[in-house]
């Protein structure tokens, strides 16, 4: 799969990405405070793939997704779709852009309007993207319904009268229906029970081929991760640790965060886990992360070259890159 | 583990009732908690996990709950049958409890080692110097560093991960005999959840207490518990050793739960999936209330209820599949067809 995906052109391309929020001050004299929530990430998107950006809370991986699609407009750095760089765009330009840029979100129900039936918000999705003609839009319509798993009397239904699943499902049909190349599920299956959770993941899979679609898939889960990605993102307080294909970061992940996160998941089969790696103490601040690396706080192999200098990212193995100034000597 | 029972519950039964009818939110539970187990009680939103453990200490709101039937056996006393002075006195002494989202159990104003003080002073009379000292104590106990600092700190200067642990500080400053845990860990991040549950583990040794774990994530089960209750539509439909369920789940519900987790060590091409949706709690069907979504349901399965049976020696099942009236309804079944 990679080695394909290297010869193909990237669809989205995330140079040097950074995002900054600025917080009210709370006293006249207070310096500003800047969260970094992005600082500084780059990575390719390749067609037809499927990518996760894993990490915990704050480590910036769904402030990706929205300065991506301007949602929050981008500090500094670029983003290029197909070439073309979406910060530099007009809001018209963007718009026309958003179209094949599509996002499904954790929680359906505060992303669809309470007051519109479905059919009111798919027809508007394609109006607005002119996807296609009002006449043509029913058959549509009924043919998105099914293929995400919906009956076609559902359209005239308003989304109070949908269980969480099926709201995850019309949030589906909706990104579906302007025909998009890429959409960004940001934590898209967090809040299902683990039954809805499955029947969504194999819907996303099947979508994905019948439709040629690329994801972005920003998940705190990394056993979901496992099941539906083709390449994995590893973030921590706003940089990229490490990026990998799938089976090389599970098999062999090289840097100590990585390592730890995925020993501290509770899995069912206890004999298969390796040995449990306990991170002390808390995730620091966003607002004044640690010099030199920033895991340095809470990584057991961390030395005085650690707290000064911050590594970079480097390509360890083939499509394998990992930011540590030890991964080499860790690894072997 | 064969020690003496600490907690029993028997036919436990709440309802809720409403203009929309009666829900039965938990709908005969029975289990015993031993001293120094863990029982985890497991399920999907709505399977009334949490309102099992909120019956245990009388804690449902009343209307629009209601207790139907049961008991709940504390060393032998049932607590059902208290008056709510008594009742007080064992709420938070011998039986605490740590809910999912610590900041909305703890006070906003006061700090923390103040309410942890509290409790010591209420249930154990301590002066308040003694009590204080004791506070600092449990806050270190959980792996606070410094402890006297964080103690004078009000909740919102601590981390989710210290607030939680705080909540854990406090369930255990009275050395209760149980503890009942609900989800303590799900709003936490993975490296936070594991340090706390490492915690959980080395306190109980200490301490000894049993532990009443509810969450909907198996995998947590698989690390912490002992025994485990699976749940669904009000009713637990097995019972068993933690060890045995994972490799070999007998109620199908079990069996699909297990089947719809993406494994971590291995690639999947498709999840197994659990077709429909759970029943109404208002409108539960006559029979089997997983018969509508069961690969295995016959005639018997949608006409007659299955109740818990014992399989084997650890385990026990509510499943008609495991009956001699299952095998003959197939058949008939069969020759139908």
């Amino acid at each position: 799969m990679s080695k394909d995906l290297i010869e193909k052109k990237p669809l989205l391309q995330v140079i040097d990405l950074k995002q900054y929020f600025v917080l009210k001050k709370e006293a006249m004299f207070q310096t500003k405070q800047v969260v970094k929530a992005v600082d500084g990430i780059n990575f390719d998107l390749y067609p037809g793939e499927t990518l996760s950006i894993v990490g915990e809370s704050g480590c910036g991986k769904s402030t990706t997704g929205r300065s991506i699609l301007r949602l929050d407009e981008p500090t500094e750095g670029d983003v290029l779709f197909k070439g073309q760089s979406l910060p530099k765009m007009s809001k018209r330009e963007l718009r026309n852009v958003r179209g094949n840029i599509q996002v499904i979100f954790q929680d359906p129900y505060a992303s669809l309007n309470p007051r519109r039936t479905i059919r009111q918000m798919l027809d508007e999705a394609m109006a607005i993207q002119k996807v296609l003609p009002p006449n043509k839009r029913e058959a549509r319509m009924l043919e998105l319904m099914q293929h995400v798993g919906l009956r076609p009397e559902y359209l005239e239904r308003y989304p109070h009268e949908f269980s969480g699943g099926q709201r995850q499902r019309i949030g589906i049909a909706r990104a579906l229906a302007v025909n998009p190349e890429i959409i960004i599920c940001d934590e898209a299956v967090s809040a299902l029970d683990v039954s809805i959770r499955a029947q969504i993941l194999n819907l996303l899979k099947k979508l994905q081929k019948e439709f040629d679609l690329t994801f972005l898939f920003i998940s705190h889960d990394l056993s979901v991760v496992r099941h539906i990605s083709d390449r994995v993102m590893v973030m921590y307080l706003g940089k990229v640790v490490e990026i990998s294909d799938k089976s090389s970061l599970f098999d062999k992940p090289l840097h100590p965060y990585t390592k730890a996160l995925l020993s501290a998941i509770p899995v069912t089969d206890q004999t298969k886990r390796g040995e449990r790696i306990i991170l002390k103490g808390d995730v620091p601040s966003p607002l004044s992360p640690p010099v030199g690396c920033r895991f340095h706080t809470r990584c057991p192999f961390a030395t005085d070259l650690c707290r000064q200098k911050e590594p970079v990212l480097v390509e360890l193995e083939k499509n394998h890159s990992v930011a540590c100034h030890f991964a080499k000597e860790l690894s072997s | 583990m064969m020690n003496e029972i600490v907690l029993e519950v028997k036919n436990l039964k709440t309802h809720f009732i409403s203009n929309k009818g009666t829900a039965k939110a938990v709908d005969g539970i029975d289990f015993v908690l031993r001293k120094g187990e863990t029982l985890g009680i497991v399920g999907e939103s709505g399977c009334g996990k949490s309102m099992t453990s909120l019956s245990i200490l009388r804690l449902i709101p009343s209307p629009p709950g209601k207790f139907v039937d049961g008991e709940v056996l504390l060393n032998g006393k049932d607590l059902v049958k208290m008056s709510n002075e008594e009742l007080r006195k064992i709420r938070g002494n011998q039986i605490s409890m740590i809910f999912q989202e610590p900041m909305t159990s703890l006070n906003p104003v006061i700090p923390v080692g103040e309410q942890i003080a509290e409790a010591l002073r209420l249930h154990q009379g301590l002066s308040r110097k003694q009590a204080w000292d004791k506070s600092v104590e449990m806050i270190r106990l959980v792996g606070i560093p410094s402890p006297e600092k964080r103690a004078k700190q009000e909740p919102f200067q601590l981390s989710g991960g210290m607030r939680q642990r705080i909540m854990i500080a406090m369930a255990l400053a009275c050395t209760p005999e149980v503890l009942i845990a609900d989800e303590p860990t799900t709003a936490l991040d993975v490296t936070i959840q594991a340090q706390i549950l490492e915690i959980m583990k080395d306190l109980q040794r200490k301490i000894g207490m049993g532990i009443i774990f509810i969450t909907h994530d198996l995998g947590v089960v698989a690390e912490m518990c002992d025994q485990v209750g699976v749940m669904y539509a009000g009713q637990i439909v097995e019972h068993r050793d933690a060890k045995d369920i994972f490799n070999n789940p007998l109620h199908p519900y079990t069996q699909g739960l297990i089947g719809s987790l993406p494994k971590l060590y291995e690639d999947q091409e498709e999840l197994q999936i659990i077709e429909g949706t759970v029943p109404s709690p208002y409108d539960y069907p006559e029979g089997c209330r997983f018969a509508e979504r069961c690969p295995f349901s016959t005639d018997i399965c949608v006409q007659k209820e299955p109740s818990l049976i014992q399989y084997g020696d650890n385990a026990k099942v509510r499943c008609w599949k495991y009956t001699n009236e299952w095998q003959d309804s197939l058949a008939k079944e069969v020759l139908k067809s």
